[in-house]
């Protein structure tokens, strides 16, 4: 090494930075190549499957139609006749995962709200339960509120045996249960309905609303809600004038992250929806490992339901965007 | 008028009292700054004036109104958050009108009073501007319109200068007194400058470790300390420890004359205390109240000169005009004069020498 060079420590810095540069190169092109293959890979191929053939009694084949799409839209005997059974497993798709995010996330504010106002003990003690509770899996979870609201032993069941129910029928209230479909003649009824599917949904994203809202609300400078206090807000008024305003984009943020992550639920779609109501989830899960074995099939659904997933996820950001930019 | 009153307010967390049993009045239309190191329990005092921490114990009265169990959102008391707390999702103008907006007033008068309030604070294009576009003075400036938009009965202000530069903060204090004074509201300002609070106030409440250790004018407090706590969190002091008796006080083997108002008992042990500026240097002993000492360090700051000497009997600063022909290099032996009409007698609790 020149003396100039080590006055400076120019010359050492450079070529050991080349030296690291192509050893990072290297790395880098490693891990994409990882992972492309394990993320990418599986995810081409259902979209290439869904074009392929399926072979009645046998398995499929590589091809190139658009009957399993034709089919999705309008149904496989079209233009003979026209069904829309797998357009309507999509709407409830779609229906389920939205209200469920949206209940989980609404609920969930206020609570995180709260929490993130006492102190820093207890708020890492709350926190400490929520990412356990995340440890359930989706069938732990089903089972325990499958046993809560089945119709022998669950909640019908205590309220009949606690005398609820007669008293409900007393009062004229029974027949509210029954208009909505939360009771049959005798007894309340939870399974199967779309109370039951929400309510458990609900319960299964909780934690990870709270966990999703709790950067941004704890964030918020105590100081700004005492001034807005000082100014004559009472506590409601300040969260509507202060920390939603602050907290709308991580708001919007969590209800698509809940949403998307809902499209995706099987048990509980399996246990507590009402046959006629079943998902694309499911659906899918038949067509590739149920009776049918039609994995052709099952890879077009999946590919719909990514594909109106994205479409609303571009959307709503676009529609966020420019109502950010509209209030300013 | 409707003077704000404590009467025996405290505060106490736990085993830990912030605030003990403090009894003050705050005149209507007055500004008096509460003074004091850290953790001696200014903030929490405002912060209970403002209705955002309860009282422990006591009563807290506006007028002959008891207010101690309104909440902060219904005692109508700006504030001025020491980190301002500005709404960073609303502009400058809807910051300001954000308490008329709470109170709903219609959008046509809270805008003009957001624009009367920001030329009163000389920010009156900045309207329109995001929080985020705004220097830390102008910050300051929004903050203070924000918490007069609503007419405060009382103006309460937390280290509203901590977050701006030295020479900002000093034309700020100017402007803030100013304002107070256009207005004549009635204001309570935290801080732990004591130049601020020299600036600013009508009336400076000293605090340490929850309790008022002197309450004055700043002239009263500067010239008349209580005790040397005040005397060294106030300015520069030469604090010596003695022995009062007939009308002296002895240091060690040096008696000094003090005025004749000061008196302790025989015997009891005092501090002498003496401003720096008051000090005065000769080559020889002067007749009466002189100490003699070697020159330890010299601080020469332009308009003034800061002369350490270390005598027999402590330390002993004195503050000489700058730039005169008179000499002064460490190691040269000097006299300091303490003439009497500059002494006070402190209980004597303070050490040897405080500077």
């Amino acid at each position: 090494m020149t003396a100039a060079a080590r006055e400076t420590g120019f010359g050492s810095a450079e070529s050991a930075g080349e030296g690291s540069s192509l050893g990072s190169k290297a790395t880098t092109l490693l891990l994409a190549l990882l992972v492309v293959s394990l993320c990418l890979t599986p995810f081409l191929l259902v979209i290439a499957i869904s074009f392929g053939e399926k072979i009645e009694g046998a398995a499929w084949r590589w091809a190139f139609t658009f009957d399993n799409y034709k089919r999705f839209f309008v149904g496989a005997d079209w233009p003979n006749s026209t069904s829309f059974l797998y357009l309507s497993h999509l709407w409830y798709s779609l229906y389920y995962s939205l209200v469920a995010a949206v209940l989980a996330v609404v609920t969930a504010f206020p609570f995180t709200y709260l929490m993130t106002r006492q102190s820093r003990r207890r708020q890492t003690l709350w926190l400490i339960l929520f990412l356990s509770s995340m440890s359930l899996s989706e069938v732990f979870v089903v089972m325990g509120w499958d046993v809560l609201l089945s119709n022998r032993s669950g909640l019908p069941m205590v309220f009949r045996e606690s005398g609820v129910t007669e008293w409900l029928k007393e009062v004229g209230w029974f027949q509210t249960f029954r208009d909505w479909g939360l009771a049959n003649p005798r007894d309340l009824r939870f399974k199967p309905t779309d109370f039951a599917t929400i309510l458990t949904l609900t319960y299964l994203v909780w934690p990870y609303a709270v966990i999703l809202l709790y950067p941004a609300l704890a964030r918020i400078d105590a100081a700004m809600l005492e001034a807005a206090r000082t100014m004559r807000a009472g506590p409601l008024t300040v969260v509507r004038t202060v920390v939603l305003p602050l907290t709308r984009t991580p708001i919007i943020g969590a209800v698509l992250l809940l949403f998307v992550f809902l499209l995706g639920a099987y048990v509980t779609i399996a246990v507590f929806a009402p046959p006629a109501k079943h998902t694309l989830a499911i659906s899918v899960y038949e067509a590739v490992r149920g009776m049918t074995l039609n994995a052709p099939f099952g890879s077009a659904q999946a590919v719909i339901l990514l594909l109106t997933a994205a479409t609303l996820l571009v959307m709503s950001t676009r529609l966020t965007r420019k109502a950010g930019r509209s209030r300013r | 008028m409707s003077d704000l009153t404590l009467d025996s307010i405290a505060k106490a967390y736990g085993a830990i009292i912030a605030v003990d049993r403090l009894d003050l009045t705050f005149e209507h239309g007055k500004l008096t700054a509460l003074l004091g190191p850290s953790g001696c329990g200014k903030t929490t005092l405002l912060r209970m004036i403002a209705g955002l921490d309860q009282p422990s114990e006591g009563r807290i009265l506006l007028g002959d109104q008891d207010i101690t169990q309104l909440r902060a959102e219904e005692r109508n008391f700006g504030m001025v958050f020491q980190s301002f707390a500005l709404f960073p999702h609303m502009s400058v103008a809807d910051n300001v009108a954000y308490s008329l907006r709470v109170a709903g007033v219609a959008r046509p008068q809270r805008d003009q009073r957001a624009a009367e309030l920001l030329s009163l604070v000389r920010l009156a294009e900045f309207g329109g501007r995001r929080i985020g576009e705004l220097s830390g003075g102008q910050r300051q400036r929004v903050a203070i319109a924000r918490a007069l938009a609503q007419e405060p009965r009382v103006f309460l202000l937390d280290e509203p200068m901590s977050a701006l530069d030295a020479q900002l903060r000093a034309d700020m204090q100017m402007e803030l007194r100013l304002l107070q004074q256009r207005l004549g509201i009635t204001t309570i300002v935290v801080t732990h400058d004591q130049r601020e609070a020299m600036t600013m106030a009508d009336k400076i409440v000293v605090m340490s470790k929850g309790r008022a250790e002197q309450v004055g004018s700043p002239q009263e407090i500067y010239h008349q300390p209580a005790n040397s706590f005040v005397a060294s969190f106030i300015g520069n002091a030469n604090l010596l420890a003695g022995v009062f008796d007939r009308g002296q006080v002895s240091i060690g083997a040096a008696q000094f004359d003090v005025p004749p108002d000061m008196r302790a008992q025989a015997g009891a042990p005092v501090t002498l205390f003496c401003r720096p500026e008051r000090v005065r240097l000769h080559a020889e002993a002067p007749l009466a109240n002189g100490l003699g000492g070697e020159i330890t360090f010299v601080r020469d700051v332009g308009p003034s000169r800061e002369v350490h000497l270390q005598t027999d009997q402590g330390h002993v600063m004195a503050e000489i005009p700058g730039g005169q022909g008179q000499s002064v290099k460490v190691g040269d032996l000097l006299f300091a004069e303490l003439p009497a009409p500059a002494l006070r007698v402190l209980p004597g609790d303070g050490g040897d020498c405080r500077a």
